[in-house]
C-alpha cells in the first residue's frame, strides 16, 4: 500500500507545481502576447483586435514608418535612445571618475561625502519637479539649448539624479580590484589620471556595462520629468509620445499602438535578455532603482 | 634634460590656456545672468567656477578634480532642487504671485482707464504695403503726426500733401491716406498702440479715433499704497498683493514669504484637508498592498522556482520576469486598454462570459482595484528574483536539524524559511514600499489620478501624493500652485526620510557603511 502511494503523491506534486507554474506564466505573458499578435491585425479596435488575427498583415508596423500627423514613431524611438544613450554614457564616465576618487584616495571630506550622497539619494529626484522645472525654465533664458524643450536640458536633469547611487554602486566595485595592478605604473610615473584611464576602466569593464544598461533602460522607461520639460511632437521620448497618441484612442488606434509597443519594448527585452544576470545582479543588488 | 622639461611646461601652459578661455565664457554667462537678476544662478556659477580655478591649482584638492563633474550634476539637479523645494514652499509662489513687487508694479502701473474728459483725436491712416506707417491726429487738443509705432511728431516735422485744403492730408511723406476698408483691416496693428501722451498714453477707441487714457494706479512709495486714480480706493501692500479696505486684491501680486501657511493649509483649509487626508491615506494603503501582495505572489513562485526536482526552472524563471523586462510605461498603458469600459479585454471577456461590464477606470474601488493589480503584475518578478537570491542563500543544514526534529514542510516554512527570508529582504521591500509611494507613472499612466471623487477638488479617488502635487502645479484648474506642491513635496521629502530612517536602523545599514568607508 505504502509502496505505491509515495509514487502517487510524487506525481501529483509534480503536477501541481507545474500546473501553478503555468497559470503563472500565463499570467505574466499574457498582456505580451496579446498585443503581439494584436499587432499583426489590421483592425484598429481594441474590441474586435484577434490575438491570432483572421488576415494578418504588417500594415500596423508598416504605418508607424510613413509620415503621419499623430505618430511619430521613428523620431520619438530616435529621440528616447539619443537621450538615453547620451546620459547613460555621460553617467557612467561621471561616476566611475567620482568612484575612483572614493575608493582610491584618502581625503578630508571622504567619509561625509560618501554619507551625504547616500542621503542625497535617498530623495526621488522626481519630488523636486516644479524646482527642476524653474530652473530649468530659467537656465532656457540665458542658454536655449538647455532650457525646456531640450533634449540637451533633460540630459542634464537625468544626469543629475544618475550619479548618486551609481557612484556608490562602482565604488564597491572598485573597491574589489586590487590596487597592486595600478600600484606599478604609478611607480614607472604614471599619473594617478593615467592609471585610471588605462588599468583600472579597462578591468571594471563589466561594471560600466552594467551601469551603462540599468541607465540606459531607467532613462528609456521614465516618463515624468520627459514629459514635463518636453513640449512639441518632435521632441517628445516614447513615453510621452505614445501616452499621448494612445490617449483614449483605444477603439481606433489600438492595432498601430500595439506595432509601437512591440518595437519599444523590443530593443530593451533584447538588452535586458542577453545581460540577464548581470543586471539583475545589478537591480536586485541593495536598492532599488527602477 | 630639454626634453624632459618640455613636457610637464607645455601641458601645464595648455592648462592655463583652455582654463583662462573657460573662464572667460563663464564670466560672459555670469554677466548675462547678472543683467537678467537671476542671482540664485549667478552666486552658482560663480561659486562653481572659483572652486573650478582652486581644483586646477592645489594639489591637496587633488581628489575633487575627480568628484567634481559628478558632483556638479548631482548639486544641480538634486540638491538644488531640494532646497529650492523648500524655500518655495515657504513663499506664496503661484499664479497670479509669480512677479517680483518691482515687476508687479510696473504692470499695475502700466494700466489705463478712460477718464470722461479725455481729449479726442479724430486721425487718418497713411500707408500701404507692408502695412501703416503713419497716422495724421487732429482735433481739440492739437495736431500731430504719429509715426508707427510710438514716434509722436509736430505736423511740420513732415512733409504733408493737402491738394483740397481741408486741413487734412491726402499723403504723409509720400504716403497715401487708407481707406476705411483698409484701416479696419488693420485693426490688430492699430490696436497694439499705446504712446505716451502727456500724463496718459494714446489709445485707439474707433477706427477713426483716438483718446488719451490716464493711468489707473498711483503709486505712492512711502506708504505703500497704491492708489485708483478713477475711484480713489486705496490698495495696500500686504501679504504679496496690493489689497483694499474690502478686501479687494489686485492681480497680479508678488513673491513674498507665508511661513507655514502652505502647510497649515493642508491641516485647515477644508479643500485642501479632505484631498490631501484620502491621498495620504490611498498612497499607504496602495504601497503596503503592492508590496504584500506582490511579494506574497513573487515569494511563492520562487519556492516554486528553488525546488530542484522541478524541470525547466531555467526557462519558467526567464518567462516569469517578462513583466520586469518590459518598460513599465509600456504596460501600463496596454494594463490600460485591458480596463478599458467599452472596448477593453476583460470587459470583453466577462460580457461574453457572464453578460456583465465591470467599470474598471470610472468607479473608486475598481480604480483602485486595477492600479494594485497592475503594479502587482510590474513588480513581482522582481520579489521573486530577490526571494530566490534569498532562499538560496539560506544554508542546508538548517533544514536537516528541523527535518530530525520531525519539522512538516509549513512549519519549516514559517519557522525557518521565512524569517531568515525576511532578514535579507526587508531593506529590499522597504525600499519597493518607497519607490512604489512615489510610483507617478503607474498612478499617471493608467488613471490619471481619477476618477473624480469630490466636486471642486483636484485630487480623484486614485491621486497618490506626487500625482497630486503635479496636478497643483501643472493642471490648469486655479492656475499653478507650485507653492502648494512644494509644500506637499517637503511632506513627501519627510515621508521617503522617515521610511529610510527605519530601514537603516533595522537593518544597521549605517554601520556597514562605516565599515564599508
Amino acid at each position: 500500500m505504502a509502496f505505491r502511494r509515495k509514487p502517487l503523491r510524487f506525481w501529483l506534486g509534480r503536477f501541481v507545481r507545474n500546473f501553478l507554474a503555468w497559470v503563472a506564466i500565463a499570467f505574466a505573458l499574457f498582456p505580451a502576447a496579446f498585443v503581439l499578435g494584436t499587432s499583426f491585425d489590421p483592425v484598429q479596435n481594441l474590441r474586435t483586435a484577434r490575438i491570432v488575427p483572421a488576415q494578418p498583415t504588417l500594415e500596423n508596423y508598416l504605418y508607424l514608418f510613413r509620415e503621419r500627423q499623430e505618430i511619430h514613431f521613428p523620431r520619438w524611438l530616435l529621440n528616447t535612445v539619443y537621450v538615453a544613450g547620451i546620459t547613460a554614457a555621460l553617467g557612467v564616465f561621471l561616476c566611475a571618475l567620482g568612484a575612483y576618487a572614493f575608493s582610491r584616495f584618502r581625503f578630508r571630506g571622504r567619509r561625509a561625502g560618501l554619507l551625504t550622497i547616500l542621503l542625497v539619494q535617498m530623495f526621488p529626484q522626481t519630488v523636486g519637479m516644479v524646482a527642476i522645472y524653474l530652473i530649468l525654465q530659467t537656465l532656457g533664458r540665458q542658454v536655449p539649448w538647455l532650457g525646456l524643450n531640450t533634449h540637451p536640458g533633460l540630459i542634464l536633469v537625468y544626469l543629475g539624479g544618475a550619479i548618486g547611487f551609481n557612484t556608490w554602486f562602482m565604488k564597491g566595485y572598485f573597491d574589489t580590484i586590487p590596487r597592486s595592478l595600478e600600484e606599478s605604473a604609478l611607480v614607472d610615473g604614471a599619473s594617478p589620471f593615467q592609471a585610471f584611464w588605462r588599468i583600472v576602466l579597462p578591468v571594471a569593464r563589466p561594471i560600466l556595462a552594467v551601469v551603462f544598461v540599468i541607465q540606459f533602460i531607467s532613462v528609456y522607461s521614465e516618463y515624468l520629468l520627459a514629459s514635463l520639460i518636453l513640449k512639441g511632437m518632435e521632441k517628445y521620448t516614447l513615453a510621452v509620445g505614445l501616452q499621448l497618441f494612445i490617449g483614449e484612442a483605444y477603439n481606433r488606434r489600438w492595432g498601430s499602438f500595439a506595432a509601437a509597443a512591440v518595437l519599444g519594448a523590443a530593443l530593451i527585452l533584447l538588452i535586458f535578455y542577453a545581460l540577464q544576470s548581470q543586471i539583475i545582479s545589478g537591480l536586485t543588488g541593495g536598492a532599488v532603482k527602477e | 634634460m630639454r626634453r624632459l622639461l618640455a613636457a610637464p611646461l607645455t601641458s601645464a601652459l595648455a592648462k592655463g590656456v583652455a582654463l583662462s578661455l573657460f573662464d572667460a565664457v563663464a564670466l560672459y554667462f555670469l554677466v548675462l545672468l547678472a543683467w537678467e537678476r537671476s542671482w540664485l544662478l549667478v552666486g552658482l556659477i560663480a561659486g562653481g567656477l572659483l572652486g573650478l580655478n582652486v581644483l586646477a591649482f592645489s594639489r591637496r584638492l587633488y581628489p575633487f578634480r575627480y568628484l567634481a563633474p559628478g558632483l556638479f550634476f548631482l548639486v544641480l539637479m538634486v540638491v538644488l532642487p531640494l532646497v529650492y523645494t523648500v524655500y518655495i514652499s515657504f513663499t506664496n509662489y503661484a499664479t497670479g504671485n509669480l512677479l517680483t513687487k518691482d515687476q508687479a508694479l510696473e504692470v499695475l502701473t502700466q494700466r489705463y482707464y478712460l477718464p470722461p474728459e479725455a481729449p479726442t483725436f479724430t486721425f487718418r491712416a497713411y500707408g500701404g504695403e507692408p502695412g501703416v506707417y503713419a497716422l495724421y491726429l487732429f482735433g481739440p487738443a492739437g495736431r500731430y503726426v504719429l509715426v508707427l509705432p510710438d514716434r509722436l511728431n509736430p505736423p511740420e516735422a513732415h512733409v504733408l500733401v493737402d491738394a483740397d485744403q481741408d486741413g487734412v492730408p491726402e499723403a504723409v511723406d509720400g504716403r497715401p491716406v487708407l481707406p476705411l476698408a483698409e484701416v479696419a483691416r488693420r485693426v490688430a496693428e492699430l490696436q497694439k498702440l499705446a504712446v505716451p501722451f502727456g500724463e496718459g498714453v494714446l489709445r485707439l477707441t474707433t477706427l477713426s479715433t483716438v483718446r488719451v487714457y490716464a493711468r489707473q494706479y498711483a503709486y505712492d512709495p512711502v506708504r505703500d499704497v497704491l492708489t485708483d486714480r478713477q475711484t480713489g480706493k486705496e490698495y495696500r501692500a500686504k501679504g504679496g498683493n496690493f489689497v483694499a479696505a474690502d478686501g479687494e486684491k489686485l492681480d497680479p501680486g508678488w513673491v513674498t514669504f507665508v511661513g507655514l501657511a502652505n502647510y497649515l493649509r493642508f491641516l485647515r483649509d477644508p479643500l485642501y484637508h479632505k484631498a490631501f487626508v484620502r491621498v495620504f491615506a490611498w498612497t499607504v494603503t496602495w504601497a503596503v498592498l503592492t508590496v504584500v501582495l506582490s511579494f506574497a505572489l513573487g515569494l511563492g513562485l520562487a519556492i516554486l522556482l528553488n525546488d530542484k526536482t522541478l524541470r525547466f526552472r531555467k526557462l519558467y524563471r526567464s518567462l516569469l520576469i517578462v513583466p520586469y523586462a518590459i518598460p513599465a510605461f509600456i504596460s501600463i498603458l496596454i494594463w490600460r486598454g485591458f480596463f478599458n469600459f467599452e472596448v477593453g479585454l476583460f470587459n470583453r471577456v466577462l460580457a461574453q462570459a457572464f453578460g456583465v461590464r465591470v467599470p474598471w477606470l470610472t468607479s473608486p474601488f475598481w480604480a483602485r482595484f486595477a492600479c494594485i493589480v497592475t503594479n502587482v503584475w510590474l513588480t513581482y518578478p522582481y520579489m521573486m528574483l530577490v526571494s530566490l537570491g534569498a532562499l538560496q542563500s539560506i544554508p542546508e543544514e538548517m533544514y536537516e536539524a528541523a527535518k530530525v526534529d520531525g519539522a512538516t514542510g509549513w512549519r519549516r516554512f514559517v519557522h525557518i524559511t521565512f524569517p531568515l527570508l525576511l532578514i535579507s529582504v526587508a531593506p529590499l521591500l522597504i525600499g519597493s514600499f518607497a519607490f512604489t509611494f512615489n510610483n507617478f507613472t503607474l498612478i499617471w499612466l493608467l488613471t490619471r489620478g481619477e476618477p473624480v471623487v469630490e466636486i471642486g477638488s483636484r485630487a480623484g479617488a486614485t491621486d497618490i501624493l506626487l500625482s497630486y502635487a503635479y496636478k497643483l502645479a501643472f493642471m490648469g484648474g486655479r492656475g499653478s500652485e507650485y507653492n502648494m506642491t512644494a509644500a506637499l513635496a517637503v511632506v513627501i521629502f519627510v515621508l521617503v526620510a522617515l521610511i529610510s530612517g527605519i530601514s537603516f536602523a533595522r537593518t544597521k545599514a549605517l554601520e556597514e557603511v562605516s565599515r564599508g568607508l
